[in-house]
């Protein structure tokens, strides 16, 4: 009696430390498998482990100043490449990187230097003040740039970012195709990161924050 | 003779054709919205979930409204890392299945609005299957 009953706390005491030990590894390699999903890329960023330097560019913003390489400088730049009569993945996105930003500015400390960038690849029909209407209605802060086609492939082959106008005199509704990703470049200019959809807000916020106090750290 | 009367009653309800509500379950339309644009901008997109509840294919083929210009069914593909759009002639609804008109994917694409639609406001869509059901969605437009 008395040695089965021993042998049962026994039992029961190792189940206990068993599930103690359990807990501490499961709680540890959590924390692993995070400290991991800040680094690897996944479905939501991708980081580039060794940032590309941009090189010039040149290209036009909404108030008709100059867009080139020292206005990426100093700043976190969100590049999206579009156009404004694109009815469903432009505005889609550019809603959710509004609350992206609004979500930034709330949970980062220090976020003022980050800006949004909508580029057109439509010059032909998106015009500065067109561009205006179109980027400040998702978010006060957006910047809408466009150039000619030399002026965006300039920028655009740099990134990798793909495009297509198949511009025809005398058509309305020509049909234009461009990526979904969202490219984002570090204060130096340097291309740094990518985001793919399906993108949402929350999650955009969140690896940005991490990415920030890694860069930051890496700065100091 | 009076269960006779009510027979008779039962025979007539049960025989009685109502068109709206047996429409209406033919295919069910949920969470139709549109997208409000910015000022000056004459492509919107409309979205909203289907449910065919019959046991057969029902087709889409397609949409119309007094409140655009033009409306055309599409879907945003994506092809050497492009996005772009594909006007689609019609769409099959799989047997008591639903389809998603959703961000990325199939939407109603809506141009030239004849009026600024704006957050709050209701548009109707007239939607037309195979066999002549008209369904008349009204549209919320969202922010």
């Amino acid at each position: 009696m008395n040695r089965i009953s021993l042998k049962l706390s026994i039992m029961m005491t190792s189940v206990a430390l068993a599930a103690m030990l359990a807990g501490v590894w499961i709680a540890a390699s959590d924390r692993e498998n995070e400290s991991r999903a800040m680094l690897l890329p996944d479905r939501v960023m991708t980081l580039f482990p060794d940032p590309k330097p941009l090189t010039a560019f040149a290209l036009t913003d909404h108030q008709n100043r100059v867009f080139d390489l020292s206005r990426l400088k100093g700043k976190w730049s969100f590049l999206f490449f579009g156009f404004t009569h694109c009815p469903d993945v432009c505005p889609t996105t550019l809603a959710e990187l509004a609350r992206a930003r609004d979500n930034i500015a709330k949970n980062t400390p220090g976020a003022e230097d980050i800006q949004f960038v909508f580029i057109s690849v439509d010059p032909n029909r998106d015009t500065a003040g067109k561009l205006r209407q179109y980027v400040t209605y998702f978010h006060t802060t957006f910047l809408g740039v466009t150039g000619n086609d030399a002026q965006i492939a300039k920028l655009a082959g740099q990134l990798d970012a793909a495009y297509q106008v198949a511009f025809t005199p005398g058509m309305e509704n020509y049909p234009v195709y461009h990526t979904t990703t969202v490219f984002l470049v570090d204060p130096r200019a340097r291309y740094h990161a990518i985001f793919t959809p399906p993108l949402d807000a929350e999650t955009i916020g969140r690896r940005f924050k991490v990415l920030r106090e890694l860069e930051g750290a890496k700065a100091t | 003779m009076r269960w006779r009367r009510t027979v008779f009653a039962c025979l007539v309800l049960a025989l009685t054709p109502f068109p709206a509500a047996s429409e209406e379950a033919v295919v069910s339309v949920r969470d139709a919205w549109v997208r409000e644009t910015p000022p000056g901008m004459t492509m919107m997109a409309g979205y909203m979930a289907l449910r065919n509840n019959t046991s057969r294919p029902q087709v889409l083929v397609a949409a119309s409204s007094s409140g655009f210009e033009t409306v055309m069914i599409h879907r945003t593909i994506v092809k050497d890392g492009m996005a772009g759009m594909a006007h689609e002639s019609q769409i099959e609804l799989t047997p008591n299945a639903s389809l998603i008109f959703a961000p990325g994917g199939y939407h109603l694409m809506l141009m030239s609005p004849k009026r600024t639609l704006r957050a709050g406001d209701s548009v109707a869509i007239n939607l037309k299957f195979r066999g002549g059901l008209v369904l008349a969605v009204a549209f919320e437009v969202r922010k």
